[in-house]
């Protein structure tokens, strides 16, 4: 190594003897990969560390403590009235996140037992799926949330008091400065190194921030440069999200990228951009094909007029600028599909890269248009995990479960791919994903569409070298490639050698960035 | 003395691609009917403003001359809301444009934030498209879904549509929603709503310039009325009323404030609070040609 590159990559002794310098046994006894290249997950995976976590499964926070599941009502209160106890501020609202009540069968968490936290403090637990909040009687009396208050999506009891659950954003505002803060923190220094920190604990040495924030406010990008360009233990790949474009055009934007692209580093990466078509499958608001959802709810809500899309892509095209969108339903991939097909018929733009996020249910025919437009699939492999079950039993019936996030088609019709968390929608995890990819499993023990599984091999390849094609980083990170950066998982086992299965277990010790060690949180300590 | 609401009246306009929100959003602005009118927009793509109306711009609140001002939304719902209810002392109304995607029945939702009071959900519609993008493959549903979830639906371009399309659509629309069905123009007071300032003005309780040929009448009120009476009130609204406010107290909360509202098919009586001392009052705007005398005797009924 020097410089922070692989000068070259070969036979240690061979290498000392031709190049000279020191054989460094550090890591002999580590099993070295390059490092994992997360090519979609947010910024906010990071900042929700900041407040309190309370969902149902065990997850590990950046500093390495892990927070066992809340599976109980009373687990919820204990692990509030743990951190109620830590908040000296009497005046500060404890937030926290994560809650989901999808696994209790029914019974919903309200304000009668948050009360048992606090009288006193204000308290807003965010749901998993951050479109639900539940608070404490403090708080909707701080809010004036009471018996007249009309608003949709605020449920009550008998008695006609509110239960304390606020559904969707008009509901969720309520809460008001909680509100504020818990969405207004995610802009803090300090949630970007817990971002850091996350990926330094899985593996994971390029970050991606998927639209999440405005680009075209420089005081966010000298933000991120002040911390990504001085020692942060990841790379940062960040795409400024379209929707949050306001008084500025299209072209204006384009513009405004293709400037912002001279200011990357090697540590940070600037000009990409993101759009959305569609919502989410397990939200129901996805944009799917007959026969739509099997549950029998109406079909999804677009995001970007369907027949504006084609316009609202054009100027980045034309502006050489790679686009992201956000597909989930294989309706919306259409409407994607014939977009790009129109803009290159009328800007021929040649590895354009375009690419298709989440390709949730596409089908063999659209890879194969995704292959033929020269575009790119990064697929939600997560989900099998996450949502196989409730997808067979629930969203689109067994079916097309068995068909989503169809990696092996993907691959098999030549599409560049990459898989993804999307975390923090579910939880930064490079191993896990590829993991859900090989496997297919779900947590009831079906393996959903065992012909669309890859193997360690393709999965690994997916998060590294796939990821880092579909960035525009091919000839820098995703292998371990004389004169690239020397970026490293690095790992206690082989994922060769065990088990498929048990690819999700291998512990990690930490990463390699541009040569410099970043144990993961608890090593070495 | 303040007679200002405390509460911004807050009317959402929607309507696909088209609809012709951009024509009347600027026609709200050039014409606010002595409101100052706060319009919250997607983007400023979406208003034309001439620039000989507009007094000065501060990032994404431009302020025109005539007191009206537009915001961009470019930060979200929330932080937007917030920002314009710091102009509260100097705006009587918030207008929200709905993207052409957007359902507007669930943007109306945030009405009901602090500071804020829902004035109907408007939806505009061509009169000549309509119909084919409510079974487009992609838009179709969000098309019915827009005009499903509205209180009142304007139909554009009636200068130029014929009048089998305009007789068409109106057909076609009275299936598809509950909503009044109104041809364009209309003024800004009845898509928007009555101005509240001159409905608690002591002694000028007449609402303002009369809309066209609408008519309009208005009445005030000593003393709280009965449930009962607004029970009665609501069952018997007149043919042709499409707009209708009312500050009142009501004899089972007297200490507090009932806002009784009508925006073309919805009715809607809430509690925003305790009395704040203005004047308790009610007007009513009924399209031309309804007898004023139906509408006093509607008025009368509360007591």
């Amino acid at each position: 190594m020097r410089d922070g590159r692989f000068l070259a990559v070969g036979d240690p002794d061979d290498l000392v003897a031709t190049y000279g310098g020191t054989l460094d046994r550090t890591l002999a006894d580590k099993v070295l990969l390059p490092g994992f290249v997360e090519a979609h997950c947010h910024k906010d995976t990071g900042g929700l560390w900041q407040y309190t976590y309370v969902g149902y499964e065990a997850r590990t926070d950046p500093d390495g403590r892990s927070w066992p599941g809340c599976t109980t009502f009373d687990a919820v209160v204990e692990r509030l009235r743990e951190a109620d106890r830590l908040l000296a501020d009497p005046n500060e609202p404890l937030l926290a996140w994560g809650l989901d009540p999808i696994f209790w069968s029914g019974d919903r968490l309200d304000r009668r037992q948050l009360d048992a936290v606090s009288t006193t403090r204000r308290i807003f637990v965010a749901h998993s799926n951050m479109h639900l909040a539940t608070v404490n009687s403090a708080l909707m009396e701080a809010e004036g949330i009471t018996p007249d208050t009309v608003a949709e999506g605020v449920p009550k009891d008998v008695s006609g008091w509110p239960l304390g659950e606020l559904q969707e954003f008009p509901a969720m505002a309520l809460a008001g400065a909680a509100f504020r803060s818990f969405f207004g923190r995610q802009r803090s220094d300090e949630a970007i190194h817990l971002f850091g920190k996350s990926a330094r604990n899985v593996g994971v040495t390029t970050l991606t921030d998927l639209g999440t924030s405005n680009l075209l406010e420089e005081a966010i990008v000298s933000q991120w440069a002040g911390i990504v360009n001085h020692g942060f233990p990841t790379r940062v790949v960040m795409f400024h999200g379209a929707m949050q474009n306001g008084t500025v055009s299209d072209e204006t934007c384009a513009a405004a990228l293709v400037e912002l692209r001279k200011q990357s580093t090697d540590h940070l990466r600037l000009g990409y951009l993101k759009l959305l078509l569609d919502g989410s499958i397990q939200g129901g608001t996805a944009r799917l094909r007959w026969p739509g959802f099997h549950h029998g709810g109406p079909n999804g809500i677009w995001l970007i007029p369907p027949d504006q899309f084609a316009d609202r892509l054009a100027p980045y095209h034309r502006a050489g600028l790679q686009v992201h969108t956000h597909a989930n339903g294989d309706e919306a991939v259409d409407v994607l599909l014939d977009a790009v097909a129109e803009v290159q018929a009328a800007h021929p733009m040649p590895d354009h890269r375009h690419t298709v996020q989440h390709c949730q249910l596409t089908t063999p025919g659209q890879y194969r248009r995704i292959r033929a437009l020269g575009m790119c699939a990064n697929i939600f492999s997560n989900h099998a995990w996450f949502w196989g079950d409730q997808h067979i039993s629930i969203t689109v019936g067994p079916d097309r479960a068995a068909r989503m996030n169809a990696a092996r088609t993907a691959l098999d019709l030549g599409v560049p791919l990459s898989i993804h968390s999307d975390s923090p929608v579910t939880p930064l995890d490079s191993l896990h994903v590829a993991w859900a990819a090989v496997n297919r499993l779900t947590p009831s023990g079906v393996v959903v569409g065992p012909d669309e599984r890859i193997t360690v091999a393709e999965a690994l390849h997916a998060v590294t070298m796939g990821a880092a094609w579909q960035l525009r980083m091919e000839d820098e990170v995703g292998s371990i490639s004389p004169r690239k950066f020397a970026d490293l998982a690095i790992l206690e086992a082989d994922p060769f050698e065990l088990d498929p299965v048990e690819l999700r277990d291998i512990p990690v010790w930490g990463t390699m960035c541009g040569g410099v060690l970043h144990p993961a949180a608890g090593v070495g300590d | 003395m303040s007679t200002e609401p405390d509460r911004l009246p807050l009317t959402v306009i929607g309507g696909y691609l088209g609809a012709g929100k951009t024509t009347l959003l600027n026609g709200i602005l050039a014409e606010p009917d002595g409101q100052r009118i706060a319009v919250l927009v997607n983007d400023f793509g979406d208003v034309d403003i001439d620039g000989r109306l507009l007094a000065s711009v501060d990032g994404d609140v431009l302020t025109l001359a005539n007191g009206c001002i537009c915001c961009s939304m470019v930060d979200g719902f929330a932080e937007t809301l917030e920002t314009v209810r710091g102009f509260a002392d100097r705006i009587d109304r918030v207008v929200v444009e709905v993207s052409g995607v957007g359902e507007p029945r669930k943007v109306a939702r945030w009405a009901h934030l602090p500071g804020f009071t829902p004035d109907g959900v408007v939806v505009l519609v061509d009169p000549l498209s309509v119909r084919d993008r409510a079974t487009d493959r992609y838009v179709g549903e969000t098309v019915v879904n827009q005009v499903a979830g509205a209180d009142l639906v304007v139909m554009s371009r009636s200068d130029v549509a014929d009048k089998a399309d305009l007789a068409g659509t109106e057909a076609w629309l009275s299936v598809m929603t509950d909503a009044t069905v109104l041809q364009s123009p209309l003024p800004t007071a009845v898509l928007l709503g009555p101005g509240l300032r001159n409905l608690t003005a002591e002694d000028a309780p007449a609402p303002t310039s009369p809309p066209h040929d609408h008519v309009s009448i208005s009445r005030h009120l000593d003393g709280p009325v009965t449930r009962k009476s607004i029970d009665a009130w609501i069952r018997a609204r007149p043919g042709g009323v499409v707009r209708a406010k009312g500050l009142l107290k009501v004899d089972d909360r007297p200490d507090d404030r009932t806002v009784l509202q009508v925006c073309g098919s919805t009715t809607t009586v809430t509690v925003d609070g305790p009395w704040d001392g203005g004047a308790e009052a009610v007007v009513a705007i009924a399209l031309p040609g309804t007898p004023r005398a139906a509408l006093v005797k509607w008025l009368n009924l509360l007591g």
